[in-house]
């Protein structure tokens, strides 16, 4: 009788595990009328706001309106994601799949460090086209990869040299999460500041979940900085925030790094965050006027199911990432293979799309976006006070917006 | 007597051919789920002589695969020579000792406690992986060099599997004898009635170390495969959620049962399977579907189909009685 009990766990093995993978001529994913990319993303866990946004409308709206225009080249683009909740062995059974199963032609715009960076060894050596995650740890020198933003060391240099450089500050201390993100900001803004002969004149640090910055902030203040740069997870950056605020750290200008630059951010210190700098990727998804960003509104109004659809710039990364796939599409041309499409976008230069500066790729950059523009928070909006910033051979470069 | 042990030997040895011929049937990315639900039944495995042989609910099972897991990493990382399955065996003891250390203050405390300070525990296991980053790299996470015995490597999944399968059934057998031997016993004895159990000569103390070190161990030992089926360990990946889903496992498959604890890993990964491609309603499918197996299926899945064939088998016997008397 026993043995009826284990033969059903066998039976159980079969209900859930037999599923053929469905194998396709040509090149892997693609068809004469189709195409099929996905991606492992946060639908649940601490990034479900940021996974459900990219996905649901960034990448599908405008996935969307092209294969409304009937497709590139004929073939419209079809998509599969599933869910990791940010847990990296999650997102390295939903690649497999994908890759194994479902058969993707590439990976596209997955999500967060840990997740994006358990998969890389596995994609890399299957060949598959990783392209945009969204994430800031440098991926550099492999061919299957292409990234998406400046990566955070990159921004930081930025933001460094422009405080320097531009506003002539020389007393500049910094406030960081103590571990390896922390560092990340923390160590390259050190080297930059020696480059020009000048030092952390304080740096603070803090525990990951801290909200009590009292401390910290009351060493800040006697430091008399020129500048602040808060390196902090939402939470406690809110937190830093309103402290800096109670102790009246007025001489200080606070420089919000990496992902604070955010509306969510704005709202979560609760009023406090005004003439708050930071460095921005992207034009305010809101308010800019640029025509490539109101098409951005308008299709996100026409095609972005139910409530959540309100500008932002989570949906505007997979709405440019997305739009940047699909023109590598269209110069891969009719004969598309991973690796004509990996030539197509070496082979990009100048790309004008209206909403970041002209991408360019290379056999050896494969780097989509070095460039931000330092922002100002003005009435709950941040408000440009700079031009395109980059680092060109180590060197500052401004280039108006 | 005799005819019923060689149907047992020919139906096991029929369940070990299909074992080991799966990964030729079975697309790669099944093999890779298969490994993967191997090494949650032995969490849930280890969690199950915790939980539901001593009654002690440890919601920290997330700390002692990482454990597992990183030991195995560095480990194997710095002694590149050493035999992966020395390594794992290493980690598995290593966490045990661990485990009984845990055990230790433990031992004071009861239920709801017992449950917070092993939370505690799972949390303060991520935590020291994200600040002792000289050794862990922290957040940037940890490559896990590929498993290797005497110059043979195990560098697919396919290789891969029959690794943690066959780690996976011997720690089965093993857990089965000492579930059904004198340990084991002194266990569901503990569970049922601690004064009880004094009385009749248990060593309450010995043998809730030792049920916290013989979990450990499993989980640690789990640890290891799990480091080299994943290849990248984060401090991410071990969250409180995770040890939730252990517990879930082992709820759902049937506490206190051998077999439980693989059916809790097969429907639960299973159904993480099924819902990953959902993306609004998934966590509350999950929700749904533990409220109506704890509802349903009070003794969880292995305890329902032990009633299912008690019935059956009265039945037949009564049928069989009835024919009987008929002729």
């Amino acid at each position: 009788m026993k043995q009826i009990t284990k033969f059903s766990v066998l039976g159980l093995f079969l209900m859930f595990f037999l599923f053929p993978g469905s194998s396709l001529g040509g090149e892997v994913g693609v068809t004469d009328t189709t195409v099929l990319v996905g991606c492992s993303n946060s639908f649940s866990g601490p990034l479900v706001y940021p996974g459900t946004q990219l996905v649901n409308y960034g990448l599908e709206i405008y996935f969307k309106h092209i294969n409304a225009q009937g497709g590139v080249h004929g073939r419209k683009i079809v998509t599969q994601y599933y869910d990791d909740g940010y847990k990296p062995q999650n997102a390295v059974a939903n690649t497999k799949r994908l890759v194994e199963q479902d058969k993707v032609f590439a990976i596209l715009s997955p999500q967060g460090t840990a997740p994006v960076m358990a998969t890389v060894k596995y994609l890399t050596g299957n060949k598959v086209p990783l392209l945009f995650p969204f994430q800031g740890v440098p991926i550099k020198g492999v061919k299957t990869i292409f990234t998406s933003f400046a990566p955070y060391p990159t921004q930081s240099e930025v933001v460094t040299s422009w405080l320097v450089e531009k506003k002539g500050f020389k007393r500049i201390g910094i406030l960081y999460q103590d571990d390896k993100y922390g560092y990340t900001f923390r160590d390259p803004a050190k080297k930059v500041l020696e480059k020009y002969g000048l030092e952390l004149i304080a740096a603070e640090s803090y525990k990951r979940g801290t909200v009590d910055m009292s401390a910290q902030i009351a060493k800040l203040k006697k430091a008399n900085l020129d500048a602040l740069i808060l390196v902090a997870l939402p939470k406690s950056g809110a937190s830093a925030l309103k402290e800096a605020h109670k102790q009246g750290l007025k001489g200080t200008k606070i420089i919000s790094s990496g992902p604070l630059t955010d509306e969510k951010f704005i709202i979560l210190s609760g009023g406090v965050g005004e003439g708050v700098w930071g460095l921005s990727l992207w034009p305010d998804p809101v308010n800019s006027q640029r025509p490539a960003m109101a098409e951005y509104r308008e299709m996100m109004k026409k095609y972005g199911k139910d409530k959540d659809n309100r500008p932002n710039r989570y949906s505007l990364f997979g709405y440019f990432y997305a739009k940047l796939f699909v023109e590598g599409l269209k110069k891969a041309g009719k004969n598309l293979t991973r690796d004509s499409y990996l030539a197509a976008l070496e082979g990009m230069k100048n790309w004008e799309n209206g909403i970041v500066p002209a991408v360019s790729f290379s056999g050896s950059a494969h780097l989509a976006q070095n460039a931000g523009f330092m922002v100002e928070v003005k009435k709950d909006v941040f408000k440009p006070i700079s031009g395109w910033v980059r680092l060109k051979d180590g060197k500052l470069v401004e280039e108006p917006l | 007597m005799q005819g019923l042990n060689k149907g047992k030997v020919l139906s096991w040895t029929g369940v070990l051919i299909i074992i080991a011929l799966l990964p030729f049937i079975l697309s790669k990315y099944t093999v890779f789920l298969l490994s993967l639900l191997a090494v949650y039944a032995l969490v849930a495995l280890g969690l199950n002589l915790l939980m539901g042989y001593t009654g002690q609910i440890a919601a920290g099972h997330a700390g002692f695969l990482a454990l597992g897991a990183y030991f195995t990493a560095i480990v194997g990382t710095q002694v590149e020579w050493m035999p992966c399955l020395v390594i794992i065996l290493m980690a598995g003891i290593f966490t045990g000792i661990v485990g009984f250390l845990l055990g230790i203050p433990i031992l004071r405390l009861k239920g709801f406690y017992i449950a917070m300070a092993t939370l505690a525990f799972g949390v303060v296991v991520s935590e020291i992986i994200l600040q002792w980053s000289s050794l862990t790299n922290g957040d940037d996470g940890f490559q896990v060099p590929i498993a290797r015995i005497a110059g043979f490597s195990f560098d697919s999944d396919f290789k891969l599997y029959y690794l943690i399968i066959f780690v996976t059934i011997i720690l089965t057998l093993f857990a089965k004898n000492l579930a059904n031997g004198y340990i084991g016993r002194a266990f569901i004895a503990l569970k049922e009635s601690e004064t009880a159990a004094q009385t009749i000569g248990i060593d309450l103390a010995k043998y809730k170390t030792i049920a916290f070190a013989i979990s450990a161990f499993y989980t640690g030992i789990a640890g290891g495969l799990f480091a080299y089926l994943i290849t990248y360990l984060s401090p991410d990946a071990f969250t409180i959620e995770l040890s939730i889903d252990f517990i879930a496992m082992i709820v759902i498959g049937g506490m206190g049962s051998i077999l439980g604890s693989i059916i809790g890993a097969v429907i639960l990964t299973g159904m993480q399977q099924v819902l990953a491609g959902l993306q609004n309603l998934q966590i509350l499918i999950f929700g749904f579907s533990l409220i109506i197996f704890t509802i349903f299926m009070p003794r969880g899945i292995s305890g329902m189909l032990n009633t299912l064939l008690e019935r059956l088998s009265l039945a037949m016997r009564s049928k069989n009685k009835e024919l009987a008397q008929e002729s």
